[in-house]
C-alpha cells in the first residue's frame, strides 16, 4: 500500500481554484447558520414542551423528535428535496463580494437542505435544552412562584437564563455535527464546500489533486470548528455564574 | 373583624396517605406562631397549603376572611411571603437581583426603584455589603437572609418560614434567627416551622405541635414546653432535647 504523494503542481491547482472552494465555504456557512438557527428556534421550545408540556402536544413533540433522530440525515435531505413541493425561488445569487466572484445556487436545494438539517438539529437541540432545564432545581421555580410570578414568568426569568448557559457545551457539540453534516447536501447537488471540492477534482486538470483538495477542504472544516468552539468557550465564560472560587 | 389567617378543618392527602387530617387554628396580625412536630407530620404541607404551592383537598384557609382558594393564586402569593429550608435562591442573579425579580415582574416597579427597595431590604437583614454577590459566593446564613429580604420586599401580610435554619451550620443559625427576631419585634406576622426552642420560647406567641396530620397540642410556649398536657407532646419534646 502506497500513500499517494502530494505534489507541488496539485497544490498549485488548489491555489488557482481557491475561490471555488471559498464559494463552497460561503454556502456551507450559510447552511450551517440557517440550520442551527432553525434548530434553535424549534428545538428550544421543543425541549421546554418536553419538560413542561402535557397531553397531545407533548406526545407529538416527543414523537417527531424520535422520528427525526432515528432517520439518517441523507434520507432526510433526499426526502425533503424530492418529497416536498418547495416554492420555486429559482437560482439564488450569492457572492459578488470582492474578491469572491458572484455565483448562483439552486434555491430549492438550499431550502430542502436547511429544512432537513435544521429540523434534525432541532430534534437534538431539544434534548440538550430538556436536560439543561431539568438540571435547574425545582426549588428555584417554587421560590419564583412564591413571590407571585406566573409559571411562564418563572420559567422565563429563572429557568431559561440558567438553562441556556448550561446548554452551551451541548450546543458546541451540535454545531460541530451540523457543520460537518452540511456536506450531505452534496446528495441534492447543493454547491457547498465538499460539492465544490468534488467539482474540482473531477475536472481533467484536477484529477491528480484529489488528496490535496480533500485535505484543504478538511482543513477548512477544522478551522471553522476550532474558531467557533473557541468563541463559544468565550461566551460560556463571559456568562458563567460566579461561584466565588 | 376577620382573623389574619384561619385554618378551617384543612385536609390534604397524597395518594392514600392522609397528611393533613383536619387542621383548625387561627392567627391575628403581628402574631408569631411556631409549628413543631416530627418528620412527616405535615408541617411543610401545612405551610404550602397557605400559598397554594399545594392545593389542599378539603376545608378552607382564609386570609383576612377571604378563602385563599377563591383568590387569584399569584395575587395570593404576592401577599404571603415564603422562606425555604433550602434557600432556593436564583443562582444566576445577585443578592439584589434575587430581591428585584418580584418587584419588577409582580409589583411592576421600575428597575431603578426596585434596586433601591432591594438594597433597603438587604440592609434590613444586614447584607448591605453583599448586594452584588451571587448566591454561590454567600455563606448559608447570608443566603437565607437574602431569601428573607426577597420575601420582605414584596411587603407581605404574612411570612411563612419552613425550617429556615435547619440546613445551616450551627454557627450560622444565630444571624438568621436574629433577623427573624427583629421582624417579629417590628410586628411582622409569621408562621414558622422550626425546632429552634430558644427562638420559640422567646419570640413565639403560640406554639403548635403537629403530629400525624392533626394539631395535637397548642398553647403559649411556656405552657407547651413546661407543662405539656399530652404524653405525646412530652415524648416529642424529650426527643428534641437529646
Ligand atoms: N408532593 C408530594 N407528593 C407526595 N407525597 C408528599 C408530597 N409532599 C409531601 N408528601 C408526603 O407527605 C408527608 C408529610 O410531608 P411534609 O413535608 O409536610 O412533612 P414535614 O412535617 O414537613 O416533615 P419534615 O420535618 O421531614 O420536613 C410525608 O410523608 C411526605 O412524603
Ligand atoms: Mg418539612
Amino acid at each position: 500500500m502506497d500513500i499517494l504523494p502530494l505534489q507541488a503542481g496539485d497544490w498549485a491547482f488548489v491555489g488557482t481554484n481557491w475561490w471555488i472552494l471559498m464559494q463552497g465555504l460561503y454556502v456551507t456557512v450559510l447552511l450551517t447558520v440557517g440550520s442551527l438557527l432553525l434548530g434553535f428556534l424549534a428545538g428550544f421550545p421543543g425541549g421546554a414542551i418536553e419538560v413542561y408540556g402535557r397531553g397531545p402536544l407533548r406526545s407529538v413533540v416527543r414523537g417527531v423528535g424520535v422520528l427525526l433522530r432515528g432517520t439518517p440525515i441523507v434520507v432526510l435531505i433526499v426526502l425533503f428535496f424530492f418529497g416536498v413541493q418547495w416554492p420555486d425561488i429559482g437560482a439564488v445569487p450569492l457572492g459578488g463580494l470582492l474578491p469572491l466572484p458572484a455565483f448562483e445556487i439552486n434555491g430549492q436545494a438550499l431550502l430542502a437542505s436547511t429544512a432537513a438539517l435544521g429540523l434534525r438539529s432541532a430534534a437534538y437541540q431539544s434534548q440538550v435544552f430538556r436536560g439543561a432545564i431539568r438540571s435547574i432545581d425545582e426549588g428555584q421555580l417554587e421560590a419564583a412562584r412564591s413571590v407571585g410570578l406566573s409559571k411562564l414568568e418563572a420559567v422565563r426569568h429563572v429557568v431559561v437564563p440558567q438553562a441556556l448557559r448550561r446548554s452551551i457545551p451541548g450546543f458546541q457539540n451540535e454545531f460541530t455535527i451540523v457543520l460537518k453534516d452540511t456536506s450531505i447536501a452534496f446528495a441534492v447537488g447543493l454547491a457547498e464546500l465538499l460539492t465544490r471540492g468534488f467539482e474540482l477534482f473531477t475536472q481533467p486538470a484536477g484529477q491528480t489533486a484529489v488528496v490535496e483538495i480533500i485535505l484543504t477542504v478538511s482543513a477548512i472544516y477544522f478551522v471553522l470548528t476550532f474558531l467557533t468552539n473557541r468563541t463559544l468557550d468565550r461566551v460560556e465564560n463571559r456568562f458563567a455564574i460566579p461561584t466565588g472560587e | 373583624m376577620a382573623r389574619l389567617l384561619e385554618f378551617d378543618d384543612v385536609h390534604q392527602a397524597f395518594g392514600d396517605e392522609n397528611v393533613l387530617r383536619g387542621i383548625s387554628f387561627g392567627m391575628d396580625r403581628t402574631d408569631v406562631e411556631v409549628v413543631i412536630g416530627p418528620s412527616g407530620s405535615g408541617k411543610s404541607t401545612l405551610l404550602r397549603c397557605v400559598n397554594r404551592l399545594t392545593e389542599f383537598d378539603a376545608g378552607d384557609i382564609r386570609l383576612n376572611g377571604e378563602s385563599v382558594t377563591a383568590m387569584d393564586v399569584d395575587a395570593l402569593r404576592r401577599r404571603v411571603g415564603m422562606v425555604f429550608q433550602g434557600f432556593n435562591l436564583f443562582a444566576h442573579r445577585t443578592g439584589r437581583g434575587n430581591v428585584t425579580l418580584g418587584l419588577t415582574e409582580v409589583r411592576d416597579i421600575p428597575s431603578g426603584e426596585a434596586r433601591r427597595i432591594a438594597d433597603e431590604n438587604l440592609a434590613r437583614v444586614g447584607l448591605s455589603g453583599q448586594a452584588d454577590s451571587y448566591p454561590a459566593e454567600l455563606s448559608g446564613g447570608q443566603k437565607q437572609r437574602v431569601g428573607i429580604a426577597r420575601a420582605l420586599a414584596m411587603e407581605p401580610e404574612l411570612l411563612l418560614f419552613d425550617e429556615p435554619t435547619s440546613a445551616l451550620d450551627p454557627e450560622l443559625i444565630g444571624e438568621v434567627l436574629e433577623v427573624m427576631r427583629d421582624l417579629a419585634e417590628e410586628g411582622m406576622t409569621m408562621l414558622v416551622v422550626s425546632h429552634e426552642m430558644g427562638f420559640a420560647r422567646s419570640v413565639a406567641d403560640t406554639v403548635t405541635f403537629l403530629d400525624d396530620g392533626i394539631v395535637a397540642e397548642r398553647g403559649p410556649p411556656e405552657q407547651l414546653f413546661e407543662h405539656p398536657e399530652r404524653d405525646r407532646t412530652r415524648e416529642f419534646l424529650g426527643e428534641l432535647d437529646t
